[in-house]
């Protein structure tokens, strides 16, 4: 009688609950395996002033070198800088290429930022002259503390 | 879900071929120990899972990997489930094998035409056993490293090429990082390949040859 009046026999009813224990096993195992490999601490990175020189020794006019020493994860950093005295302005810059990232230097004679790599070119503003750089170089910004220059990083 | 199975197995044609091993008949006088095998091979899949989720976090060095192991066990979210879930699987993976073997062996289904199908599973049971040795040593504790220099050890008494093969074990005259990498490798590349294919041939000849029944 049952049989007749309705299609859900036995063995489709059997089907339809591993059907059902399946899916629920599946969907646990997902969420599971999200949660096992999202990280679990996730901080946002902050900007932290590093100590670069003293005041009295920034330039007076042009552009100066720096490579500066931090920790990060435990170990130490090297990171190479420049500031920047056009004498209006007084900035600090990152010397790493915006094209592949390589370090660019200081070039006097043609007053520009120079990549060795695929020689591009920025101005004493760190704005792109020639070659393939997409963006002009990085700005950072720059405190002077009780006669301290530091630099901010995002850490 | 369902409509969405239908549509790729009407591009994929993915039910047509497995309809004759999934909607096969089986014989008169089977029970359920018969389910032994399929029972292992759902252990063997939980063990893929969760050795890929696990492989996440270990680092196989020297240094590292008793570091990693702790920091799966109390940092990671589940880590210490994952672990546990990898460790029993494991253990009933090899008891389920053998389980399953005694049951083929009692109902005499390693007879002739089935001889090569004993042949894949006793290949499957060796390579367990080899997994479950190269997988104990991963913790790099004190139990891990004494295990496997008895382990290790035992090669060394086979006639002529005991040192040898005991040097080829270790990749060295010691237990050392490189052995550890050595059975890493082992753990995770080479016997889950060579798993699949073995177990891929052993449904294969199930298929072909069809359950032997009942005594």
């Amino acid at each position: 009688m049952l049989e007749n009046t309705s299609k859900l026999n036995r063995r489709s009813f059997l089907k339809k609950v591993c059907n059902l224990f399946s899916i629920i096993g599946l969907f646990t195992a997902m969420v599971l395996y999200l949660f096992y490999v999202f990280p679990k601490h996730v901080r946002k990175k902050k900007v932290v002033y590093i100590y670069v020189c003293e005041e009295d020794e920034l330039p007076v006019q042009g552009v100066k070198q720096y490579v500066i020493d931090y920790p990060q994860y435990g170990k130490s950093v090297t990171k190479k800088i420049f500031i920047v005295n056009t004498g209006k302005e007084l900035f600090a810059l990152s010397a790493v290429c915006t094209h592949l990232g390589c370090l660019v230097s200081w070039y006097r004679p043609a007053n520009r930022f120079r990549c060795p790599c695929h020689g591009g070119q920025y101005d004493i503003m760190g704005n792109v002259v020639a070659g393939p750089p997409p963006a002009p170089m990085k700005r950072l910004s720059l405190k002077i503390e009780h006669q301290k220059v530091n630099i901010g990083l995002k850490m | 879900m369902g409509y969405f199975f239908h549509w790729l197995d009407r591009i994929f044609g993915i039910k047509k071929p497995h309809r004759r091993f999934l909607h096969r008949p089986i014989p008169e006088g089977v029970n359920y120990f018969f389910c032994l095998g399929g029972i292992a091979f759902t252990l063997f899949i939980m063990l893929l899972a969760s050795g890929l989720m696990l492989a996440i976090y270990y680092v196989p060095s020297e240094s590292e990997a008793f570091a990693s192991i702790v920091r799966i066990n109390n940092e990671v979210r589940f880590g210490w489930f994952i672990r546990s879930f990898h460790k029993w699987s494991a253990n009933l993976f090899i008891v389920a094998i053998l389980l399953h073997t005694i049951r083929v062996f009692v109902y005499k289904a390693y007879r002739h035409p089935r001889e090569l199908n004993w042949v894949a599973g006793s290949l499957t049971l060796i390579l367990a056993f080899a997994s479950g040795f190269t997988g104990y040593l991963l913790p790099w504790d004190q139990k891990a490293y004494w295990a496997t220099e008895v382990g290790t050890s035992m090669a060394r008494t086979v006639p002529l090429l005991g040192p040898y093969l005991c040097y080829f074990l270790r990749g060295g005259e010691d237990i050392t990082g490189v052995t550890l990498i050595r059975f890493y490798a082992i753990h995770v590349l080479y016997i889950p390949l060579f798993m699949c294919l073995l177990l891929w041939a052993h449904f294969h000849l199930v298929k072909q040859q069809g359950v032997k029944g009942g005594l």
